[in-house]
């Protein structure tokens, strides 16, 4: 386990010190100087720590802890995107609309573009870069190499993420009950025959996914 | 957006408490489409009050109701033995909406206080009186496609926008109740007194007073678990708001109606219930006749504008093809 | 013919070389270069769609915290390569690119007025949203059948008498009269986006003022770079583009757009890497979009089926200040056997941005309504829509009188017939239900140009036996770098593993962008003279060493090695060749393009739809529920991914007939549908199992690889064939597209 001590957002004390002195502290009954914030330790069981322009999180990504500062209106999607350099989860519309943001968060699927980073103050985290085993990739990677289930890629990562979970829930039972499943993952280039196929003959493997 | 405090109270006492301190504050607990309103403008609270950590996510059976926690999350309450044995016809209506990432986001209370989807509420650039209260409709006389059908009788609406909720039109089928804590304590709202027409104040969704929160629905134990069913036209096959939809709900016994229930989506400023058909259904036989007179029978009042007339016939038939699916008749 | 499966042995095929790296999230996307100092861009654009900008009001944005610059056209450096701003300022006269930040006036709504640059990405949305503009608004034009009477031949084509969109004729003009049987109808398509799952997006980096390197999306890395160029005054070999993953195009990356104009300007006026990524609302307004456009056309038979004339007229959207011209009518001169055809195009200036080639360009659109005209003859005929096609099958291209390079279409309508079991079609609609549902049939052909633009492409052998090829082509999804690493591996001999095939960088050698079916036939055909080229020169050295390997002998390549015959067992391997020169590599470049053949023949690719759908009566939801796609491009280079080209050209079809629609409030000149909630493209549920076959022989007159373009002609005739099953199913013609459940009711 690491503890990274990231802090790439801008210092925004410095540049306005006004907007931030303000503000005043609820976030865990705590009121703290500015510069405190910083370098306050995160007990577990309290939320983050922090004010409008800043707050400090924990959580988990890929099996690694990670503490992390970040602007509270950050999306998980960009905090794994322009944070922390996981750009296998992608941003195909920011509204919740296209699925390709998929991750899972406590080993749900679920939208990344759609929750604030802040919000996952404590959580695990799951990207398409900790699906597979170093080079030994997922079943359903392999399989979607196989069945050719994906075009540009774009949408790649969130239609695997979202298939492993489908499959995971039990909802893969048949092709039409993959589709209804998968339907909150949009594919452009339309390779959705070749996505079903790769996500059926994974489930009929019965390998654990 | 603009750049907001975020708090992370523990007890429902504590977010009332925030609430109140904070004016400006608002809920969040999925996120789905409080986010989605955020990032384009649309609301903008200077305080988020996260309440996912508060213990609400409970789905238990008390005396003759389900009583289901306002976080439980939609995903969870569509595969609940509780749910699926004893209200299927809610089942299915969360299993219509959104997609498996969305359901295990949304919760029941976030789902009963999502806003419409109606594109100009959503783009900031365009007059909206739910938005910008006297700014003007623009789905009136506008592209209008997807607009409401019904109204308050005898009242020009200021808003014809559509409730988005698969699930509402469920529960406004069924007997339901919402259990709202407020800084008064707690208050129970019966579920068709919950959402607003548009009226008078087409900003306000429901009547949740500032500061509220959902904390559980309940529904009661009915006879429907057997006649019932869920119909959703949309423009593709999934993942996409209703054209129109309808719950229908039977209770049948020895060939004959003896209780019926039909609300519908995709047509009002709240899902409508169809209390003159459900009267008309009673006592009588199925049958696609009588599912077609009843059904045509309220359509009078349907009003339509300039794009969405076709929603007079295709409500009517999606009543009549749910009625049959529900009765068991082809 | 055996059918298409990903995965067939027999077939051979490759899976894609990039698989491991797409299924990884390794890939690095326009949007995902991390640069050092990297700041982020913003557009603000119109919420009008005509007039000027009176004034800004920024006092609230610039005091943003992070905001690094506000640039508008007021303040923006002046891009070089374009000419000063006219004092008092002038609106642009129709034929000039929009200019981003040039002059005061709005051409279009979601035109950028207003750039952020700030630190963060949250905070430039945040000051974006601070920024005020206030308009002289004037009346815009943006209803298309109000302002139909407009519509006129393009400037363009009244100065070239030779241009292709020119008024055409060839027999009888007024041979439709006469006709015994004739059916006259108008059909509509609305304007439908790209939106590709990829927001266009761009990193751009100066480096001591005076070099450029952009990491953009676009679907052709050279003419970026030369427009880039161009624009900044640059030489073009200070300009790179880089661009080895694409997420997706469809056509919206063949030009450079303003907003990649934009990021340039930005990172240039803040002296720092910047990275703009377009939002998905302004993926509306920013990179093209498949133009609305109204048809009407008029067929005439004789009661034997004989086709007697076509008239074909069509109109197409086009923005103010360009014109954008589309083969709308132009597939009728080819398609049929008739000898009286008449075809006329004209174009329709509005106050929208210009449109752009999107997937099977004018060809989808007008094989829609060719098709469905074509199905409505049959019926007015009580002719299998099938049967009267074959009686009119074009046996030489009829609008030039010339051979056709190959034509399998025959081939395809057969087997798709016979493999979609069309025999079992009723003639009359409403004749088969299902499960309660409403079943029906329908069929549609479809034809795209071959064409093939000059390519190089470099191939190199490494001392370790491994080869790098290189062509500064693309990979918007088709699969180039595996259909490439296939040709290579074929000429060669060799095992693909060993063979890295490297794209999308403006220093690799010259080719076209990707579009227009053009990769195969073009760069395909350079990369196999680059290897042919390559064994000559490993020929002729390992000739010098062993007499079986001299020229003239039956030497051959295979696992690697040279051999003196196909029996021989005893080889020399490519590296040891190598080694035996003293070489650390070997290399061959060359250049590939079409020669006199391109008048000796006219060449085409061809193919058709057999299309199932079902109807819900009561709802009137259509669902394709079975699709046979057959195909005749020559010779196939790599099977799985050519399926998957199709498969995809398919989904994108249904997308066009069920359900994509951009619907403008024209009292605002706006789009209502400006994102993937109002903009529907299909989602799984909306695709059953999609059947492809190919015919699959070569067509030795194009080049050297006997194979034409696919990507087209898989989504040319679907959605007519989707609308001819409707009918089918239902009775009800519609004519306007998307087929939405509002219109069956």
């Amino acid at each position: 386990m690491t503890d990274d001590l990231d802090d790439t957002s801008p210092d925004a004390a410095s540049e306005d010190r006004r907007f931030f002195l303000k503000q005043t502290m609820f976030i865990a009954g705590l009121s703290m100087a500015p510069a405190d914030i910083l370098h306050a330790a995160l007990a577990p069981d309290d939320g983050p720590v922090g004010n409008a322009v800043k707050a400090r999180i924990s959580l988990t990504i890929n099996g690694r802890r990670k503490r992390l500062t970040v602007d509270p209106r950050m999306t998980l999607l960009d905090l794994l995107r322009e944070n922390q350099g996981l750009t296998g989860t992608k941003k195909g519309c920011d509204f919740g609309q296209c699925g390709a943001c998929t991750v899972h968060i406590d080993g749900r699927r679920a939208l990344s573009c759609l929750t604030f980073a802040v919000m996952q103050h404590g959580r695990k985290v799951t990207t398409i870069e900790g699906l597979s085993h170093g080079e030994q990739l997922h079943p359903l990677q392999e399989a979607f190499i196989r069945h050719d289930g994906f075009q540009c890629g774009y949408c790649t990562p969130g239609q695997l993420m979202s298939g492993v979970a489908c499959i995971r829930e039990g909802h893969a039972d048949s092709a039409d009950e993959v589709r209804e499943y998968m339907s909150g993952n949009l594919c452009r280039c339309g390779a959705y025959p070749n996505i079903v196929d790769a996500i059926l003959e994974v489930k009929k493997e019965g390998r654990k996914v | 957006m603009r750049p907001f405090q975020y708090l992370r109270p523990k007890t429902v006492g504590e977010a009332v408490t925030m609430a109140a301190d904070h004016p400006d504050a608002q809920y969040i607990a999925g996120g789905t489409n409080l986010i989605d309103l955020m990032k384009r403008g649309i609301t903008s609270p200077s305080t988020l009050i996260d309440i996912n950590h508060l213990p609400l996510k409970k789905i238990e059976h008390r005396y003759d109701r389900t009583r289901i926690g306002a976080l439980a999350l939609n995903s969870d309450v569509a595969q609940h033995k509780l749910v699926t044995r004893r209200q299927p016809l809610l089942a299915e209506a969360l299993l219509a909406g959104a997609s498996g990432q969305i359901r295990n986001m949304a919760t029941v209370g976030g789902n009963l206080l999502q806003r419409t989807r109606c594109s100009y509420f959503y783009d900031v650039a365009m007059p909206c009186n739910k938005r910008n209260p006297g700014s003007g409709c623009s789905a009136e006389g506008g592209i209008n496609r997807t607009h409401a059908i019904f109204f308050n009788a005898n009242e020009k609406p200021s808003c014809i926008a559509v409730h988005a909720s698969d699930m509402c039109v469920a529960l406004t089928a069924l007997d339901t109740d919402v259990v709202i804590a407020g800084p008064n304590g707690e208050r129970t709202l019966p579920f068709k007194d919950f959402h607003r027409l548009s009226t008078q104040q087409p900003e306000l969704d429901t009547y949740l007073a500032p500061g509220e929160l959902v904390t559980a629905i309940e529904v009661q134990d009915n006879a429907f678990t057997e006649h019932h069913h869920y119909l959703k036209v949309r423009d593709r096959a999934s993942y996409a708001f209703a054209l129109v939809a309808v719950a229908a709900a039977l209770q049948m016994d020895g060939g004959k109606i003896w209780e019926a229930r039909v609300a519908l989506g995709g047509v009002a400023h709240k899902p409508w219930r169809y209390w003159a058909v459900e009267l008309m259904l009673r006592g009588n036989a199925p049958s696609e006749k009588l599912f077609r007179e009843v059904a045509e029978h309220e359509m009078r009042s349907a009003k339509a504008g300039e794009y969405n007339a076709y929603k007079i016939n295709l409500t009517a038939n999606a009543m009549v093809a749910a009625l049959k699916t529900a009765a068991g008749i082809s | 013919m055996k059918k298409q499966t990903p995965d067939n042995p027999a077939d051979n095929s490759l899976s894609r070389v990039d698989g491991h790296v797409k299924v990884t999230g390794a890939a690095t996307y326009s949007a995902e270069y991390a640069v050092p100092g990297l700041v982020h861009a913003v557009l603000v654009t119109s919420t009008i769609a005509r007039g000027s900008i009176k004034a800004f009001d920024l006092q609230e944005a610039e005091t943003a915290p992070g905001v690094l610059a506000i640039i508008t056209h007021l303040n923006a450096q002046p891009v070089p390569g374009w000419p000063a701003p006219k004092q008092p300022a002038e609106r642009a006269p129709a034929g000039t690119a929009f200019r981003v930040f040039y002059d005061p006036f709005i051409y279009f709504d979601g035109q950028p007025v207003a750039m952020i640059v700030a630190d963060t990405r949250e905070r430039a949305l945040h000051a974006a949203s601070l920024v005020r503009v206030t308009y002289q608004q004037e009346p815009h034009q943006t209803h298309f059948e109000k302002n139909i009477g407009k519509a006129a031949i393009p400037l363009n084509v009244q100065r070239s008498k030779n241009s292709p969109f020119q008024d055409y004729t060839r027999g009888n003009a007024g041979a439709w009269a006469q006709a015994e049987i004739r059916i006259e109808a108008e059909y509509t398509i609305p304007t439908q986006h790209h939106q590709p799952l990829e927001p266009h997006a761009i990193v751009a980096v100066w480096e001591a003022g005076d070099k450029l390197t952009v990491y953009d999306k676009n679907q052709g890395v050279k003419s970026a770079q030369g427009q880039l160029a161009q624009a900044f005054k640059l030489p073009r070999e200070h300009v790179q583009v880089v661009s080895p993953y694409i997420g997706g195009a469809f056509g919206s990356g063949i030009r450079v757009w303003p907003h990649t104009v934009a990021a340039v300007m930005a990172a240039k006026q803040v002296r720092r890497p910047v990275k703009l990524v377009l939002g998905r609302e302004q993926m509306f307004t920013s990179v093209g979009y498949r133009p609305y456009t109204v048809q009407k056309i008029s067929l005439g038979a004789g009661k034997n089926g004989q086709l007697q004339a076509i008239v074909h007229e069509g109109v197409g959207q086009t923005s103010m200040y360009e014109e954008h011209l589309e083969r709308t009518v132009q597939g009728t001169r080819t398609i049929y056997a008739c000898p009286n055809v008449t075809t006329r195009y004209r174009l329709l200036p509005l106050d929208v941005n210009t449109p752009t080639w999107m997937r099977g360009p004018g060809d989808a659109t007008g094989m829609f309504a060719l098709e469905s005209a074509m199905d409505e003859l049959a019926f007015a005929l009580q002719m299998d829509p099938l049967e009267f096609r074959l009686k009119n099958y074009a046996e030489s291209d009829p609008e030039r009188n010339l051979p056709w390079s190959a034509k399998a279409l025959r081939e395809c309508y057969a087997l798709g017939a016979e493999k979609f079991r069309w025999e079992n079609r009723q003639m009359q609609p409403r004749a088969v239900s299902r499960n309660g549902m409403l079943v029906g049939y329908g069929m549609a052909s479809s034809l795209y140009g071959f064409h093939r633009h000059p390519s190089k492409a470099r191939a190199v052998l490494r001392a370790d036996g491994s080869v790098t090829v290189q062509s500064a082509t693309m990979d918007i999804g088709p699969g180039t770098g595996t259909a490439m690493t296939r040709i290579a591996a074929g000429v060669l001999g060799m095992n693909a593993k060993k063979i890295r095939f490297e794209l999308g960088h403006s220093a690799l050698p010259d080719a076209p962008g990707q579009n227009g079916s053009s990769t195969i036939p073009s760069v395909g055909s350079a990369v196999y003279v680059a290897c042919e080229s390559l064994k000559g020169k490993l020929l002729a050295l390992a000739g010098e060493m062993d007499e079986r390997f001299k020229a003239g002998r039956q030497a051959v390549v295979r696992d690697g090695q040279v051999f003196g015959s196909d029996e021989d067992k005893d080889g020399l391997s490519f590296a040891d060749i190598l080694k035996h020169h003293h070489l650390n590599e070997l290399e061959a470049a060359e250049e590939s393009k079409s020669g006199a053949e391109r008048d000796q023949y006219s060449m085409y690719s061809f193919g058709c739809h057999f299309v199932e759908v079902q109807v819900h009566p009561l709802t009137g939801e259509v669902r394709v529920t079975r699709v046979v796609t057959c195909a005749d491009v020559g010779a196939i280079i790599n099977h799985k991914t050519a399926r998957s080209q199709s498969i995809g050209g398919v989904v994108g079809g249904i997308g066009m007939a069920l359900m994509e629609h951009s619907e403008m409030d024209h009292r605002f000149g706006r789009y209502v549908t400006s994102d993937f909630a109002g903009y529907h493209i299909p989602v799984h549920a909306d695709i059953p199992a999609i059947e492809v076959y190919y015919i699959d022989k070569p067509d030795v007159h194009v080049n050297p690889i006997g194979s034409k373009g696919l990507g087209e002609i898989a989504i040319v005739g679907v959605a007519g064939a989707v609308a001819n099953a409707v009918f089918n199913a239902t009775g009800r013609r519609i004519r306007t597209l998307p087929i939405t459940p509002d219109k069956l009711i």
